[in-house]
């Protein structure tokens, strides 16, 4: 597979890491899993092989076997060798083919997803890119120009398949409260609450930057280093809050006041650069309750792309 | 001091935080690697730890637990944590350091010593590994010499070199790789602190013991 246009963020992802936490290497992997996991559905790979992460600007990449391939995630438009072809949906492209992809506007993360996944080596098992830390993917980097990357070997026959785009619901992103809720008073859940904020053209995978009206701690304070996870909005002094993404630090001293749901995290991380969001405060038994029949409906939708008949 | 009775809290419906204290105290670090110890001895992989300072956060499935019965199943282990040799004596690691850092002398103006003696006294304290963090690999290192002690750099510079070994604040640590960094430089090592290919691939661990060791 040769790499004719890379995009601003073009990137090799998988599900990433579990298990170095410790050491400081953060879950990394496609910011959107659920657009991942269906693409490679629709490309008739199992589950967790890599794929291409799309986002600032399009790639275009030459096919150099014939394979079958899927679009999903934020996809604007997707084009194979010139001609306009759906996104969500098995496609066949024969060697010699390009293919074009542009991210969507109302999105932030496209993926590619080609037949027999693309085969970097692991790296502490994943093919992820993490690339605050140089490591894994294709050369610890992002994509560009001229990059050639091996395919692992295409399945049998695929069966194609297509399904309506993952629900992109609008509507607010649903937040846990803690751990540090104690350092904030009654009126910062509120603000978090009422006040829509915008994603500043900052964010990038590590990190979803904030603007909006400030949240407030009680009192100006950091704490000793401690360890954070996907989804934890941390309140600096400026009061703009910052939501960890896949690629985010293991540890840090801001405060959190909450954590948005793991139900919703494909959702936020697919928020665009600019646009508007807003929050509302759950249970933290609602979210699990959440995160379990998401992960159900997921399971079922993989099951179903990958039965289906043609 | 009496190590208090730790927190509970959820960090999100995948993670919680257990929390002795917020501020740093050598008491309390010895209280997290002995929980820390005791949590990974009963739970294996189950759960994926991350200590901090005063606290560990506890990573979970939501296939294998809810916030409350892994609150519950964490409460008695905390209770009576234990003593192992992990957690109490630690491993020592001894880093070879030359003392050519580019910061070294502004270090020097700023905390009003000599080369040799920054040298001296940076080499003199046995750090223990605190956490690890920023990037993989990259070990907080304390306490450092009081009159070591300056603020970070007030702004971080775009690149720091793979190896350089840096001060800030009350801490000491070594880059793992190529990053942003606003420490102080004052040395580098050969040692490699991050290796994805080497098992462990980190060089430290929480609890290590880590001595400097001049090079000329």
């Amino acid at each position: 597979m040769r790499i004719i246009r890379a995009g601003g963020l073009g990137t090799v992802q998988d599900l990433g890491w579990s298990g170095y936490r410790s050491i400081g290497l953060p879950p990394g992997g496609a910011a959107d899993r659920t657009a991942l996991r269906i693409g490679n559905a629709l490309a008739g790979n199992p589950d967790g092989l890599a794929g291409f992460e799309i986002a600032l600007g399009e790639m275009e990449v030459e096919f150099e076997s014939d394979r079958v391939f899927a679009a999903t995630g934020a996809v604007g438009t997707l084009h194979l060798d010139g001609s306009a072809v759906p996104s969500w949906t098995t496609v066949a492209a024969r060697s010699g083919q390009r293919c074009r992809l542009a991210p969507d506007r109302h999105g932030r993360f496209a993926y590619l997803a080609i037949g027999g996944g693309v085969d970097v080596p692991r790296t502490l098992g994943s093919r992820a890119t993490y690339l605050p830390g140089g490591l894994g993917g294709y050369r610890g980097r992002r994509l560009a120009p001229g990059d050639h990357l091996p395919l692992g070997p295409a399945g049998d026959t695929v069966r194609p398949g297509t399904t309506r785009q993952a629900s992109t619901a609008v509507g607010a992103i649903r937040v846990t409260a803690g751990p540090q809720e104690r350092f904030f008073a009654e009126q910062a859940f509120e603000t978090i609450a009422a006040a829509p904020y915008r994603l500043s053209p900052m964010s990038d995978r590590m990190g979803s930057r904030l603007a909006g009206t400030p949240v407030r701690a009680k009192r100006s304070a950091s704490l000793p280093s401690e360890g954070t996870a996907v989804g934890a909005i941390q309140v600096p002094d400026d009061g703009q809050p910052i939501v960890i993404l896949a690629d985010g630090p293991t540890v840090g001293g801001y405060l959190k006041i909450g954590v948005v749901i793991t139900a919703d995290l494909d959702r936020f991380a697919q928020i665009p650069l600019g646009g508007e969001v807003s929050f509302v405060w759950v249970a933290l038994a609602e979210a699990q309750r959440a995160s379990r029949q998401a992960s159900g409906n997921l399971a079922r939708l993989l099951s179903e792309i990958r039965t289906t008949a043609p | 001091m009496t190590v208090p009775h730790p927190r509970i809290a959820p960090l999100g419906d995948g993670a919680l935080t257990i929390t002795w204290s917020d501020a740093i105290d050598p008491d309390i670090e010895i209280a997290v690697r002995r929980s820390l110890s005791a949590i990974r001895g009963k739970f294996g992989d189950q759960v994926e730890v991350v200590p901090g300072y005063t606290t560990i956060a506890v990573h979970y499935q939501a296939a294998d637990w809810t916030y409350p019965s892994l609150r519950d199943a964490l409460t008695p282990v905390l209770s009576h944590p234990g003593e192992t040799a992990e957690s109490t004596i630690g491993r020592l690691v001894e880093i070879p350091v030359r003392y050519d850092g580019r910061d070294l002398e502004f270090v020097a103006g700023q905390v009003g010593l000599s080369v040799g003696d920054i040298v001296a006294r940076h080499t003199a304290t046995e750090y223990r590994v605190a956490l690890l963090g920023f990037v993989p690999g990259f070990a907080y290192l304390g306490p450092l010499n009081p009159a070591l002690i300056l603020p970070r750099r007030s702004t971080p510079r775009p690149r720091v070199p793979a190896g350089s070994v840096a001060i800030a604040g009350a801490q000491t640590g070594v880059y793992p790789a190529d990053t942003p960094g606003g420490w102080h430089l004052i040395g580098r090592t050969t040692a490699v602190m991050f290796d994805p290919d080497r098992a462990p691939p980190a060089l430290l661990a929480v609890g290590d013991r880590v001595r400097f060791v001049a090079e000329d």
